[in-house]
């Protein structure tokens, strides 16, 4: 049995109710023990680190702190909580000074006991992806999916450490484990523009319309995203007309495995899923 | 005297058999020193052996560089040890004990005659990294056709140990029991050449390199384009074989990448990117290739010219650095997205892209420098210093190529000689102490023999045989009036052609030999050599081209080109029945050595010709020693130009060998080559020099510009000027500077890069900098050319708050004057908009330009010289220091712009390269030299007058004889005798007659 602190973070709250809830379901599928840290705070992405460095450090210092003295590592479904939470434990083992000044701020010692993980990551290393082919009871046969990694998952790699951080295979790999096929594309680690959704949507609008119609290119059914804010802005950034799905990676699985959530999940989507997984989807329903 | 002189040891070791090695070697060995030539490959050749062509004459490399092997192979001084590296350096300077390790190649080489069958037998096939893993190659195999030594080796790693090669092999050179051998060698100095090896382009995974097959490295797109490659030379992408029809080349992979920690430029990239995007238009015509590119850095002798001809050729130059290279999905295509600039992102399909990879210190470099015990510098290159540039932390151990600072082919020559010249230096009282001289039988009288003909004829490869039918010229030849013997051969010039020839004439007790292959100028003395050594006078010989005058223009018909072959070994065989030994005659050399220009390349070659013990007549011009090296206070890296100059002018004032003559021109040159007569005239004197060499060293000048208010206004200076303002402290007041770069330079009147000027500029402004740090420096450029380690100090410059803003040769900026100061207006590229700069200062890097009277001396000692008035040295890539006549070298800037310590290695390699000539102590005249019949002579004299060398005299009975010694074979003397008295051997009028002849009855 695997346990892990578990570190929603706001917009899984919020915009990615649906995430949070795959999420849960499919770690309880496949063995994980999620223990949600007692009174987490705000990561401060997607602003803070513009603004002030160390306090951008100092509030993923606070939830790493809290679970530390849970004595476990730490897993962040959302990419730019995982980011955020990485570069703070980056800053920590690597850089004393820093490292000194965000314990100071936040009253703690950091031991180097916990790491954080992204879920991907967490399901990936920690389960494995024979374990999730093992789990699969739906194959999803036949469905194309471009799989989107976006910028904050795999890079800066020194920090991150965990896929290529020019061609990342992780998420393609637990793609195939579903019996889906990861269609080759170019689009995986492009930024959605998710940082600029609110103050310049022109730009966000321009880089998602980019990488929606590259997954066209490759001939994808859906895109599959590991981020809530990505996947936020790849359905409401997306230029009129643009089809394609947008679903969580969880929400496959859930599928795939034939967990009873999954319509509802489904359900939440701003884009129409039905028109591609709808097979499937009847299949598993 | 206290300490005892002991006489070193006249033996020298090169480490590394690459062409930086080669040609060390080679110069010690003809300067009087055994050396051994340890290599860890099986075979030397180094990288050249693997490039298809060489910038920017379009040469093919392997062509150039066979002849070098072979003669390596040959040289009775030069002992080569390959499959061998170095263990353990004991000893001082001059008498070094040296560890070597040979691994066992399992095959004899005394034995081996490279036939290469067991290669053919061996079941097991590998990748070939000679074709960069593109290709399979046997666990037996030689790594290219004209290997020396050409042995070859087991992959020990690889073999199965089937025995099927050591049954299969006549020769029984198959030795599966020989073991790795340990030995010392007694040697006086150590030459380092272990040359480079390229980034790896994994490293920059967002290019795709080994996930996409269709990105390849420039090495492996080399060797895509060789005749000796994967394809055979048709240019085929790695997926799918189909010609690529458009190619990117994306510049700087793995250099100028401070986080990669290779902040350094690789200097050769942009060059060869622009001669494979050449080579590339002719193996696919209408093909589209663009390079992406930072700046584009073509600073080298004549490679402006080439990238210009490049861009005429339609190749793209797009200024941009690639974030990524991506793979069509579906498809084998890649995509490349761009910046344009005009500030467009814009979106490009590829067939292929070439990742131009940066050069780097060898793995093995690091264990190698802890063995010697030396220092390696801050990016793990060979530790030397600015103005010793040859000599690593250990005395007695040189370095020379690439191991220094990354460069091209004819730098790397130029330092191998320089280092030569530090060993030969060194070593100066056990010169000859160890060498033995070539010997050969004694020559077979054939005179009352019947004309035994053999004719080889040879592929070249694909060179020839892809066209020419070689077996059809073979079967004709053999049916040839006095032909016994015809054969044909892959590589005739590979060592194992020549002996082959040799074995041959033996064999079938031949008296005439024709070889047709390519051309005669570099290959005719390999074949006749060959002669030599069977005992044949080496006039026995006729040479037939069938590269270039059938193979290459008549590449798209190979019938014509065929029966033109068979043509021209028809009058070749026709000839040879013609032909009677030569004899020549030997002539000593004088031992000294002329030095014209007393500048820092000038004093550093006689100074390294007298420490190697041949007396020096140097002559200057100008009343002082110095040259531009008066002009210099400062270098990038810190260096004292002054206190060099002041060493450089006592130790040439001071030395035993040097005369020094200052104020003084050269009035007239007469002589030959070991045979010089040069009268200098120093003030009202004129006094005669007789010298066997020449270096040429004169230098070049600042050009004064004629623009940018230039001698107009008096803020307006040159960088040299400028160079003494801050020298000499006048800057005070200095806010606001701006430098213009390129004036006089890369334009219509004058289409060469002065090469020194980025370097200057950026060393300036540095200067300034540290003495007013508050100053604005705006360098205005159209590329930044500090190639190799130089780019540290563009960092540090753009670091330091300089500001470096573009400009094209189509907008260049403009100076006017406003009361004190200046206006510059110019159009900065990024914000694209016209911007005007109020400053106390406009210094302008004026071109360098040959002096004046660079045309006069090459008049008098009739060299060459380029179109941009420099010299014009023998060959760009190998002969980079000889002019084409033996006996004459070049040295400096009156070559072709470039840095100071460029210059002085430049003048060292001269200096050995003189010393190799006076070694030698005598001359044999050439063959091709002229005779004269006395009864037929009619006494008119029309022959002296003609005779450019002062070769034919008149004797007492009227009769115009030859002094053969000063005859150069030209043959004027020859077509003006009215009588047909004079006459050239090997090209006697009855064998023209009879050849031409044999042309029309074919």
């Amino acid at each position: 049995m695997v346990r892990l602190a578990y570190y929603p973070g706001c917009s899984l709250e919020a915009t990615g109710k649906e995430y949070d809830a795959s999420a849960r379901a499919v770690c309880q599928a496949l063995g994980i023990e999620l223990v949600e840290l007692e009174d987490w705070n705000c990561c401060g992405a997607t602003s803070v680190h513009s603004i002030d460095h160390l306090l951008a450090l100092a509030l993923p210092a606070r939830n790493l702190a809290l679970a530390q003295k849970v004595g476990l590592d730490i897993v962040a479904p959302c990419s730019a909580c995982y980011n955020r939470l990485r570069q703070t434990e980056h800053a920590l083992r690597h850089d004393r000074s820093v490292g000194r000044a965000i314990e100071e701020a936040v009253g703690f010692n950091f031991l180097g006991g916990v790491t954080v993980l992204s879920l991907l990551e967490a399901l990936v290393r920690r389960v494995g992806v024979e374990a999730v082919a093992d789990r699969v009871v739906h194959p999803l046969r036949g469905l194309r999916v471009a799989s989107y990694y976006g910028c904050l998952l795999v890079r800066p790699p020194e920090v991150t450490r965990f896929d290529r951080p020019e061609n990342p295979v992780h998420l393609d790999e637990v793609v195939e484990a579903l019996g889906a096929e990861a269609v080759y594309w170019r689009g995986k680690t492009e930024c959605c523009g998710a940082s600029h959704a609110i103050t310049n949507p022109e730009v966000a609008s321009a880089l998602v319309g980019r990488i929606l119609a590259l997954a066209r290119e490759a001939g994808a059914d859906a895109i599959v995203t590991t981020c809530p804010l990505c996947q936020t802005s790849l359905e409401l950034r997306r230029p009129a007309g643009e089809a394609i799905p947008a679903v969580y990676f969880t929400e496959l699985m859930g599928l795939a495995f034939g967990l009873p959530g999954t319509r509802t999940w489904l359900d939440k989507h701003l884009v129409d899923v039905g028109p591609v997984l709808s097979a499937v989807v009847q299949a598993v329903s | 005297m206290e300490r005892e002189e002991r006489r070193p040891v006249g033996a020298v070791m090169v480490v590394g058999g690459g062409v930086s090695g080669i040609q060390a070697a080679l110069d010690l060995a003809d300067a009087g020193f055994k050396v051994y030539l340890v290599e860890r490959q099986p075979a030397i050749g180094g990288r050249m052996a693997q490039l298809d062509k060489t910038f920017p004459t379009n040469d093919c490399s392997m062509c150039t560089l066979a002849p070098r092997l072979v003669e390596c192979g040959r040289h009775p001084n030069i002992t080569i040890l390959t499959c061998a590296e170095i263990k353990e350096v004991t000893g001082i300077a001059g008498d070094f004990t040296v560890r070597v390790r040979q691994y066992a190649r399992l095959v004899d080489p005394e034995k081996c005659r490279g036939c290469g069958e067991c290669e053919t037998v061996c079941p097991v096939e590998v990748k070939d990294e000679f074709n960069q893993g593109l290709s399979k190659r046997k666990a037996i195999y030689r790594p290219y056709p004209q290997a020396v030594p050409n042995t070859y080796t087991i992959d020990i790693q690889k073999c199965l140990e089937c025995v099927e090669c050591e049954e299969t092999c006549t020769a029984g050179a198959i030795n599966p029991f020989m073991g790795d051998r340990e030995f010392c060698l007694s040697v006086g100095a150590i030459i380092l050449t272990p040359g480079y090896e390229l980034f790896d382009a994994s490293a920059r995974p967002e290019f795709g390199y080994g996930v996409f097959p269709n990105v390849v490295t420039a090495l492996e797109f080399e060797r895509l384009l060789s005749a000796s490659g994967p394809y055979q030379g048709q240019l085929a992408r790695p997926s799918d074989g189909a010609a690529p029809k458009k190619i990117a080349f994306i510049q700087c992979v793995g250099s100028r990448d401070a986080a990669k920690g290779l902040p350094y430029c690789s200097a050769v990239c942009c060059m060869y990117a622009t001669k494979q995007a050449l080579l590339t238009k002719e193996h696919v015509p209408g093909a589209d290739i663009a390079i992406f590119y930072i700046d584009m850095r073509a600073f080298g002798k004549d490679f402006e010219r080439y990238y210009e001809r490049a861009r005429q050729n339609g190749v793209r130059y797009v200024r941009c650095m690639v974030s990524q290279v991506a793979g069509m999905p579906g498809s084998d295509e890649l995509v490349i997205r761009y910046r344009t600039e005009d500030g467009v992102f814009r979106e490009e399909q590829f067939d292929m892209v070439v990742l131009s990879v940066g050069l780097r210190p060898p793995a093995g470099f690091a264990e190698m420098a802890r063995i010697i015990g030396i220092e390696r510098d801050a990016y793990g290159f060979c530790k030397t210093w600015e103005f010793y540039p040859n000599m690593t932390s250990r005395p007695g151990v040189f370095a020379a190529g690439v191991i220094l600072e990354p460069k091209d082919i004819p730098e790397a020559v130029i330092d191998a000689s320089s280092a030569a010249a530090n060993a030969s230096r060194l070593l100066q009282a056990a010169r000859g102490s160890l060498t033995t001289t070539r010997t050969y039988p004694p020559e077979r009288p054939v005179a009352n023999e019947a004309p035994r003909t053999g004719v080889f004829v040879c592929r070249c490869g694909i060179n020839i045989g892809s066209v020419v039918d070689v077996p059809e010229v073979v079967r004709y030849a053999a049916g040839l009036p006095g032909v016994v013997h015809s054969q044909e051969f892959l590589f005739a010039c590979a060592q194992d052609g020549i002996a082959a020839i040799t074995e041959a004439i033996e064999e079938h007790n031949l008296n005439r030999v024709v070889v047709a292959a390519c051309t005669p100028r570099t290959h005719a003395p390999l074949f006749q050599a060959s002669l030599r050594a069977a005992g044949l006078n080496p006039y026995l010989y006729e040479h037939v081209n069938i590269r270039e005058q059938c193979s290459w223009v008549h590449q798209h018909d190979p019938a014509r080109a065929t029966a033109k072959a068979k043509d021209l070994v028809r009058m070749a065989v026709t000839k040879a029945r013609l032909l009677s030994p030569v004899i020549t005659t030997f002539l000593d050399i004088e031992p000294l050595v002329l030095v014209v220009g007393g500048g820092a390349a000038g004093m550093t070659a006689a100074l390294s010709v007298a420490d190697q013990g041949f007396p020096v007549c140097l002559v200057e011009k100008e009343p002082v020693l110095g040259g531009n090296l008066r002009h210099l206070y400062y270098t990038l890296e810190g260096s004292d130009p002054q206190a060099l100059l002041y060493d450089l002018t006592v130790r040439v004032e001071h030395h035993p060998l040097i005369t020094v003559m200052t104020g003084a021109e050269i009035v007239s040159v007469t002589g030959y080559t070991g045979n010089f007569v040069t009268r200098v005239r120093q003030g009202d004197l004129e006094r005669e020099v007789k010298h066997g060499a020449v270096v040429l060293a004169t230098g070049a000048v600042e050009s004064r510009p004629k623009e940018y208010l230039y001698g107009q206004h008096p803020r307006v200076v040159t960088q040299t000027e400028f160079e003494k303002m801050l020298a000499t402290g006048r800057t005070a007041g200095l806010t606001n500077v701006v430098m213009i770069q390129c004036v006089g330079s890369r334009q219509e009147d004058r289409p060469y890069c002065s090469r020194v000027c980025c370097g200057h500029a950026i060393k300036n402004a540095l200067k300034l900098k540290e003495q007013n740090p508050n100053a604005n420096i705006f360098v205005l450029y159209r590329d930044v050319r500090t190639y190799g380690f130089k780019e540290k100090y563009y960092r540090e410059a753009r670091e330091k708050g300089v500001l470096f803003i573009r400009y094209e040769l189509s907008g260049k900026p403009t100076v006017e004057a406003d009361g004190e100061k200046l206006l510059v207006r110019f159009t900065d590229p990024v914000l694209n908009t016209g911007l005007t700069l109020n400053v106390d200062l406009v210094v302008l890097s004026a071109a360098v330009e040959p002096r004046p009277e660079t045309a006069r001396l090459a008049h008098l000692f009739k060299v060459p010289l380029t179109p941009d008035g420099f010299f014009a040295e023998a060959h760009m890539k190998l002969r980079p220091v000889d002019f084409a006549t033996e006996g004459m070298y070049v040295a400096g800037l009156g070559h072709a712009p470039k840095m100071l310590p460029e210059s002085l290695v430049q003048a060292q390699a001269a200096a050995v390269r003189a010393v190799g000539l006076l070694a030698r102590r005598r001359l044999e005249s050439l063959g091709v030299t002229v005779h004269v019949d006395a009864r037929r002579c009619s006494g008119c004299g029309i022959c002296l007058e003609v005779c450019p060398y002062g070769a034919r005299f008149m004797d007492e009975q009227k009769v115009a004889r030859v002094i053969e010694a000063l005859c150069r074979g030209c043959g004027a003397c020859v077509a003006t005798c009215p009588s047909g008295a004079t006459q050239q051997w090997t090209f006697e009028d009855g064998q023209i007659m009879r050849m031409i002849e044999a042309a029309l009855l074919g």
